[in-house]
């Protein structure tokens, strides 16, 4: 589904991330997980198109995605969450997952009745994600007042909403009690059963442990390790990586 | 009675004027170009129906159209700076047109009198409405049936997905452009329908003048076109609207009496509005109340609603 060739973005002298090689095949969940400043992130802009590339190659579907704008992504089927919610914070909830719905949804319509016309069938889907997001209740309500577990969904739906096939999600549990942590499993997990392929970056081991199919840990801007949870977790470097290395006496 | 006729010309045209910053502030850019495109429009109008003999339609759909043109064609590379950066781009677009019709000489002689754009002298004599028979209020009507035409366009774009994408864009470009929104193309377009209605404005606003010049179209004029929808709060059309009534009407015609004092009032009073209503004289707030207010109305055993019975 995704493949990462020799990734590579320098920020001036700063090596954020540096000749990644990563495969991620369809309809998996994998994490990529790392110490602070091991690139993560810069990952997944790289991914989505944030920013350019300084070198290497973003292939979706075998196809190289590497110079194609960030909306174009959205499109072709990439869609993100971010560490730091942005949320359109002065439009409803609803009006939230219908913006990000322009990107799919009725591609054959015509373009008045696509940017003028009403609802219309968007209704019916985005009523559905609500659903799934726990949202039902608060459709019309604005974005910005929303509590923060409510915001994290908010900003799933609006991934969602524009049905990708590879959604990337930049911590996605930062912030959350135990319990909306347990409600973001199963959501990772139902859009699994979905045929959607997640990348996942996460702080939360054990949520990365639980869900993910296979793992990548990135330090300094490179891959030190990759494999199931069981191995990941049992490697040597990853664990020096973590916890420091124990100097030679 | 004449008085108020013109104040409520003068009205109309701000308000075309307003909420062609309206449209381009929704997307979040300050544009100080709006000026500019009105003042396009006014003399591409009235050189249409002065020199050419058009009818007053045809002239100001071109005035729009060449505005527009030219609106698009500025937003292409005026919206790759942002925040300030935009606000002196466009500031020196609306200069450079300024000094452009300052420095615009195209008379033509009718036989005693020479008729056209004069450079700094201005464009006089911009006589269609008298040469047509319209009264003050015949024009005053034809004004605002373009202010209730615009205004009903942009209030049904608003609630349509065009509407929810602009805002989106203005709020968080980063994650608009994540949500798979064209966030250049998003920018140019409102950019573009800026101009539209701006140039409309402008063509409007030579013919009840009569007589324009490089002067009207300064950066004071540029000023009020953001100030509108700044102070009367992007939730609504109607915001805008209210603002220039509140500018026009009560700030400047109102307080004519205080002389000198009424600049000082009328920036004072300014900041007041702002600090009250930071979102607005018409916010989100307030339109959630209205919608309140009406469903209420709509519930059996309330009073007015017996009363209506």
């Amino acid at each position: 589904m995704l493949e990462l060739k020799g990734l590579s973005k320098h920020f001036g002298g700063v090596r954020a991330v540096d000749g990644l090689d990563l495969r991620v095949t369809q309809g998996e969940v994998f994490g990529l997980i790392g110490p602070n400043g091991s690139g993560k992130s810069t990952v997944v802009n790289l991914v989505c198109g944030l920013f350019p590339v300084t070198a290497g190659q973003v292939l979706l579907r075998n196809e190289d995605i590497t110079s194609l704008a960030s909306h174009v992504r959205v499109a072709c089927g990439v869609t993100r969450t971010f560490q730091n919610i942005r949320l359109f914070g002065q439009l409803s909830v609803w009006q939230n997952l219908w913006v990000a719905q322009n990107a799919v949804e009725h591609r054959s319509e015509g373009f008045l009745r696509r940017w003028l016309g009403g609802p219309g069938r968007a209704r019916e889907e985005i009523d559905r994600i609500l659903e799934f997001s726990d949202l039902s209740g608060k459709r019309d309500e604005l974005a910005g007042n929303l509590a923060f577990g409510e915001q994290r969904r908010l900003e799933l739906a609006r991934a969602v909403v524009a049905k990708p096939a590879l959604l990337l999600l930049d911590e996605p549990a930062a912030g959350m009690n135990a319990e909306e942590i347990d409600q973001l499993d199963a959501r990772i997990r139902k859009l699994k059963q979905d045929g959607l392929t997640v990348l996942l970056i996460e702080h939360h081991m054990e949520l990365v442990m639980a869900v993910t199919d296979r793992i990548a840990v990135l330090n300094f801007g490179q891959k030190i390790a990759e494999g199931t949870p069981d191995e990941v977790q049992t490697n040597r470097l990853v664990q020096e990586a973590y916890l420091g290395v124990a100097e030679a006496a | 009675m004449d008085f108020y006729l013109g104040l409520a010309q003068i009205v109309g045209v701000h308000t075309l004027l307003g909420l062609s910053a309206y449209c381009v502030l929704l997307t979040g850019q300050v544009s100080l170009a709006q000026a500019g495109f009105f003042a396009i429009g006014a003399y591409v109008a009235a050189m249409l129906t002065v020199l050419a003999g058009w009818h007053i339609l045809p002239a100001i759909a071109a005035a729009s159209f060449v505005a527009g043109v030219v609106a698009c064609a500025v937003g292409f590379p005026a919206l790759r700076v942002k925040g300030l950066m935009l606000v002196v781009a466009t500031l020196a677009f609306g200069e450079a047109v300024r000094l452009f019709f300052f420095n615009f000489d195209y008379q033509v002689a009718r036989g005693e009198v020479k008729i056209g754009p004069a450079g700094g002298e201005g464009f006089r004599q911009i006589r269609f409405f008298p040469e047509h028979g319209w009264s003050t209020l015949d024009v005053l009507l034809f004004i605002w049936l373009f202010v209730a035409l615009v205004m009903a366009a942009l209030w049904w774009m608003d609630r349509s997905r065009a509407g929810a994408v602009l805002r989106a864009v203005g709020e968080d470009e980063v994650a608009a452009q994540s949500a798979g929104i064209n966030v250049t193309a998003v920018k140019v377009a409102a950019m573009t329908v800026g101009g539209l209605i701006a140039g409309l404005g402008g063509g409007i606003f030579a013919h009840y003048t009569a007589h324009i010049e490089h002067a009207q179209f300064g950066v004071a004029l540029a000023t009020f076109a953001i100030a509108y929808p700044i102070l009367g709060g992007l939730s609504s059309v109607f915001g805008t609207l209210i603002a220039v009534i509140f500018v026009q009407g009560f700030l400047i015609e109102g307080l004519r009496f205080l002389g000198d004092w009424r600049n000082l009032l009328f920036g004072g009073l300014i900041l007041l509005a702002m600090n009250v209503r930071p979102r607005g004289l018409i916010d989100a707030a307030t339109i959630a109340g209205i919608k309140r207010l009406r469903i209420r109305n709509r519930e059996p055993g309330n009073a007015r609603t017996q009363g209506a019975e």
